[in-house]
């Protein structure tokens, strides 16, 4: 019998058999291997044994049945490697998937990790996934962020661009966290906002999957029972998938997915790999929120700790500033009486020296130093009371009338106008008053040493929930580089003479948290403005 | 001739103050100390007292008040070395307050001011 097929020759030419392809050559020589992948799929092996058949042999129809029964689990086998292949590439995918989720505790990169594998081609290349959190403290399941294209063009554009880069899925999700987080976030915003139901409405879809635990298919979501048409209408799409996201039983949120652009179906082997894959996603999400609420609770702890040493330090530095405070005091008066008797006797002998005593220089001296020296002293307690400001509620106006009427004695000896101009109406403000007083003063004061005339106009205004002092003293023409030595404890200037004046000033206020500001104004003069609170909790 | 009280623990600042106001033209009396004040209080009226705040382990404030208690018609001003008292509530029951200097025409302008008051206050009958 003249067989069609090449199965009874040990070897051929390449021409013999219609079969084999580049590649194939080694089967040129191999008979047994060639029947094997060859032949038995031969349209002229198949006739070659309908021959055989034909011919009456006995062993023909068991040799069909052989070939067959052979043709089929050929087959199967073939499916079960292709579905050895699939699986292998799941479980190498979600080897992936699951180091990196376990080696992220930021919760927005997991969630982009999470959203771009069941987006991407390399992963379950579903189209379109929206992820709902758990808000515990307004006991709602609320969107958070989606993946994926609106439109079909944008679809187009998003795949060709991801086709053209090789990346793997942790590339992929740093990238979409990097450049499409916050667009796409955006981008879906106004489904996101809808996407909110509270957890107490059991009836709702997305409760009752969450509830159920495993992954359900909506189809034919626009006349699905138990879908409200709300639902669907803002999906788009009559086909999704719900995948709940529970971590140890507890709910941790839910992942919508579908095909809105494709349409292609979803499949039970398809719900099957997202339900291996929500567990990692859950307990990734969950262990983010717990980090992120760790890291919260961490930097409270810290700030405490830090407010905590600042004031141990505030204790230990009040405590050698009382006792500075109690030596300067003792100090004070320990020297202050010498001086006084120093100074007083001095004048006394001065009065009583005849005008041509060669010792009256001396005695002036000794005046002028103790003078000097008591000028020292007042400066150095000024400081020392400042240390320790005692805020309370004072009318401003009353202190600044004080303020005036100490002084007027003074300004009118060096011949010096004053004004007031108070505003009735102002609330009271939140000082240390003494403190408050001292500035007042010192602002009236500090310009008029050792100059005739000038003016000072002093007026005080509301401004919002503040209260302005503002003292314009126009007895004096100084340089800004004078005003600025001013405004430097223990600075000296040739004009003003020496001192802590209005650098204590500055320091009193700017510790009670007021804005001290001193400016030439254009002409002559400086222009003092003090910003007094009304309220407790505006002190710094 | 108006009498003067001055309480100071320092004696040389009492024998500054005697000679200085004397010339002012006041008959000057001087106390170390809250006892003796209390002493020259008992044997004579004084029209003014200059108190000391710091008097060694006493204080002129307890002084003050008990003054402003049993002896409200008789002024007093407190002379300290400490500007900060100036301020305190408690020393606001002082007719007037000084700070202790070698130069005492602030304290005589003071003393002529609250005797100029009390003067007037007498004659308006209160």
């Amino acid at each position: 019998m003249d067989w069609e097929c090449c199965w009874d020759r040990d070897v051929i030419a390449r021409e013999d058999c219609p079969n084999i392809q580049a590649g194939d050559e080694d089967l040129l020589l191999s008979r047994r291997r060639r029947i094997l992948e060859k032949c038995c799929d031969c349209p002229n092996f198949k006739r070659d044994l309908d021959r055989f058949l034909e011919s009456g042999h006995p062993l023909a129809p068991a040799f069909s049945l052989i070939h067959t029964e052979y043709q089929l689990q050929k087959t199967q086998i073939q499916s079960l490697a292709s579905f050895l292949d699939n699986k292998t590439l799941e479980v190498r995918f979600l080897h992936e998937l699951g180091s990196v989720l376990q080696s992220s505790v930021d919760l927005e990169e997991v969630l982009s990790v999470a959203l771009t594998a069941i987006t991407a081609g390399k992963g379950f290349g579903m189209n379109r996934a929206f992820l709902l959190l758990i808000d515990r403290e307004h006991a709602r399941l609320n969107g958070y962020l989606a993946i994926g294209p609106r439109n079909y063009e944008e679809a187009c554009q998003t795949w060709d661009e991801i086709a053209g880069n090789d990346m793997d899925l942790q590339t992929l999700a740093q990238s979409f966290r990097l450049n499409k987080l916050s667009s796409e976030r955006a981008k879906f915003h106004d489904i996101l906002e809808q996407l909110s139901v509270p957890l107490s409405d059991e009836g709702h879809v997305l409760i009752k999957a969450m509830d159920g635990k495993h992954p359900l298919l909506i189809e034919d979501a626009f006349h699905h029972p138990d879908v409200a048409p709300d639902l669907a209408r803002l999906l788009g799409v009559d086909t999704f998938l719900l995948m709940p996201l529970h971590s140890r039983n507890r709910r941790v949120g839910m992942i919508i997915a579908d095909n809105c652009i494709t349409h292609k179906r979803i499949t039970d082997e398809d719900m099957r790999s997202l339900e291996n894959f929500t567990f990692p996603v859950a307990f990734a999400i969950e262990r983010a929120s717990l980090y992120d609420r760790l890291q919260v609770e961490l930097s409270r702890v810290t700030e405490a700790g830090n407010k905590l040493r600042e004031q141990q330090e505030l204790i230990v530095r009040m405590e050698k500033m009382a006792l500075v405070g109690r030596i300067t005091s003792s100090i004070a008066h320990s020297v202050r009486n010498p001086l006084m008797i120093i100074g007083g006797f001095a004048r006394s002998m001065l009065k009583n020296a005849a005008d041509n005593d060669p010792k009256r220089d001396f005695i002036e001296s000794i005046i002028n130093e103790a003078r000097q020296l008591e000028y020292v002293l007042d400066e150095i307690l000024n400081y020392s009371d400042s240390l320790y400001p005692t805020r309370d509620m004072w009318d401003v106006n009353q202190l600044v009338e004080a303020a005036i009427k100490d002084t007027s004695d003074r300004l009118h000896s060096f011949g010096c106008e004053s004004s007031y101009l108070p505003d009735g109406s102002l609330p009271p403000v939140f000082v240390d008053f003494k403190q408050l007083s001292y500035c007042l003063r010192t602002m009236i004061m500090s310009d008029i040493e050792g100059h005739n005339g000038g003016r000072i106009d002093i007026s005080t205004y509301a401004d919002g929930d503040q209260v302005v002092v503002r003292v314009r003293d126009t007895s004096v023409r100084l340089s800004q580089e004078a005003l600025d030595a001013l405004l430097v404890p223990f600075s000296t200037t040739l004009e003003l003479g020496s001192g802590l004046g209005l650098a204590l000033c500055k320091t009193m206020l700017e510790k009670q948290g007021i804005p001290f500001s001193a400016q030439l104004l254009p002409e002559r003069g400086i222009e003092y403005t003090i910003v007094l609170p009304t309220r407790k909790e505006d002190q710094t | 001739m108006s009498r003067l009280l001055v309480v100071d623990d320092e004696a040389n600042i009492r024998l500054l103050y005697a000679e200085e106001l004397a010339e002012e033209g006041y008959e000057v009396v001087t106390a170390a100390g809250i006892s003796e004040a209390t002493e020259r209080l008992q044997e004579g009226v004084f029209d003014l007292a200059v108190l000391d705040i710091k008097l060694k382990n006493e204080s002129g404030i307890e002084l003050l008040q008990q003054l402003v208690k049993e002896r409200h018609e008789m002024p007093v001003i407190l002379c300290s070395a400490f500007s900060c008292y100036k301020d305190d509530f408690s020393a606001w029951l002082a007719d007037g307050y000084v700070v202790k200097s070698g130069d005492l025409t602030e304290l005589k302008q003071e003393i002529a001011r609250v005797l100029a008051k009390k003067a007037q206050k007498a004659r308006a009958g209160l």
